[in-house]
């Protein structure tokens, strides 16, 4: 399996079958698959945080939900993190496209990309980065384990090196 | 008509479906009103009101009602457009519109000065939608919706009204109760 077919089988071992996301080059690789599945149901949103609210809402009816953004979309979510998934502790994994690593291109990018990680930790929630897929099964499912054992977004870090990127 | 009132004819009607509200006076109006496993109270979430409602719509077969605000949605008009793009049928938005930011100070909003809701949906391809000023024409059109297929979108004038007192609710147990009257 590639690095997508990692990641489509990890959330189908979660049944964890509503996806929201707002579209990405990167990304488009995993959602692609996702949008020809039919376990899955695609919906694809107008805003990183309206896809939060979405995949809560999915959860709060007691099917598993995750979201597809990228970093600069991430910070798009903030309010909808802090206010929705924290405080009524939904396990939503967050799968995250880093833009503003080695390679970018656009300096729009760098800032929101280099300050995910730190948002992350100062809300307190666990983040995994993957630069490959050695291994990345195994973290993948102990992540979404995680995420549902805490009742709490974790959010999976997709980098350049791990899906190619975008190319300028 | 009063948002109070409103809220109590929607809980007359709506059963044992689940309701989502939004933040502020129309949660604690809810939980006022009649507080049941399937209130789905919101607090600082703001905008995301319908996008909940969305999915929960897309993820039962239930029907399921958004108590939304204008001020609220304004905030996230984007997701009238995830509807139109869905169709969910089980899904109708209830959009409590007092033509004011109330709790902020009483700030005009959009919609008193010409942005339509209604004419929103519709143009995002909600083809069932209304946009009613009394008791009577909520109850009627509110009926209609629920005997058959959505979403509906539909605009409830209100007037301002007193605050009553903050609902002593607890966002996870919010989570808890209302997940849980889905697990049978």
């Amino acid at each position: 399996m590639n690095w997508a077919e990692i990641i489509v089988q990890a959330l189908k071992d979660w049944d964890t079958s509503l996806i929201a996301y707002v579209p990405d080059i990167s990304i488009d690789q995993v959602t692609r698959l996702i949008d020809d599945d039919p376990f899955f149901h695609l919906v694809s949103a107008t805003r990183e945080e309206e896809a939060i609210g979405i995949a809560v809402g999915a959860y709060a009816v007691g099917r598993n939900a995750a979201v597809f953004m990228q970093s600069s979309g991430f910070g798009n979510t903030l309010n909808a993190v802090a206010s929705l998934c924290i405080p009524y502790r939904t396990p939503i994994p967050m799968f995250i496209n880093m833009r503003g690593g080695p390679g970018e291109f656009n300096i729009a990018q760098v800032a929101m990309g280099r300050t995910t990680k730190p948002i992350l930790d100062l809300l307190g929630l666990v983040h995994f980065t993957f630069d490959d897929d050695h291994r990345m099964g195994e973290i993948l499912d102990g992540a979404l384990k995680l995420c549902h054992a805490g009742r709490q977004p974790v959010a999976l870090c997709l980098t350049r090196m791990l899906h190619g990127g975008k190319v300028a | 008509m009063l948002r109070f009132e409103a809220t109590q004819l929607i809980l007359k009607h709506a059963g044992n479906r689940p309701i989502v509200a939004n933040l502020g006076p129309t949660t604690d109006e809810l939980w006022h009103a009649q507080h049941r496993d399937r209130n789905f109270y919101t607090y600082g979430n703001m905008g995301l009101c319908s996008s909940l409602a969305l999915g929960m719509a897309v993820s039962t077969s239930e029907q399921v009602i958004s108590l939304d605000g204008d001020g609220s949605l304004l905030m996230n008009l984007g997701t009238i457009a995830t509807i139109g793009r869905e169709q969910p049928k089980n899904l109708i938005v209830v959009v409590w519109d007092n033509e004011m930011w109330d709790q902020t100070g009483h700030q005009q909003s959009h919609t008193a000065l010409g942005t339509d809701l209604e004419q929103v949906a519709k143009s995002c391809g909600i083809t069932h939608t209304a946009t009613v000023i009394d008791l009577e024409e909520l109850e009627t059109v509110f009926r209609t919706a629920l005997e058959g297929d959505g979403p509906w979108f539909i605009v409830a004038k209100t007037e301002q009204s007193e605050y009553m007192p903050v609902s002593p609710i607890e966002p996870e147990m919010t989570l808890y109760r209302f997940r849980n009257s889905f697990s049978s």
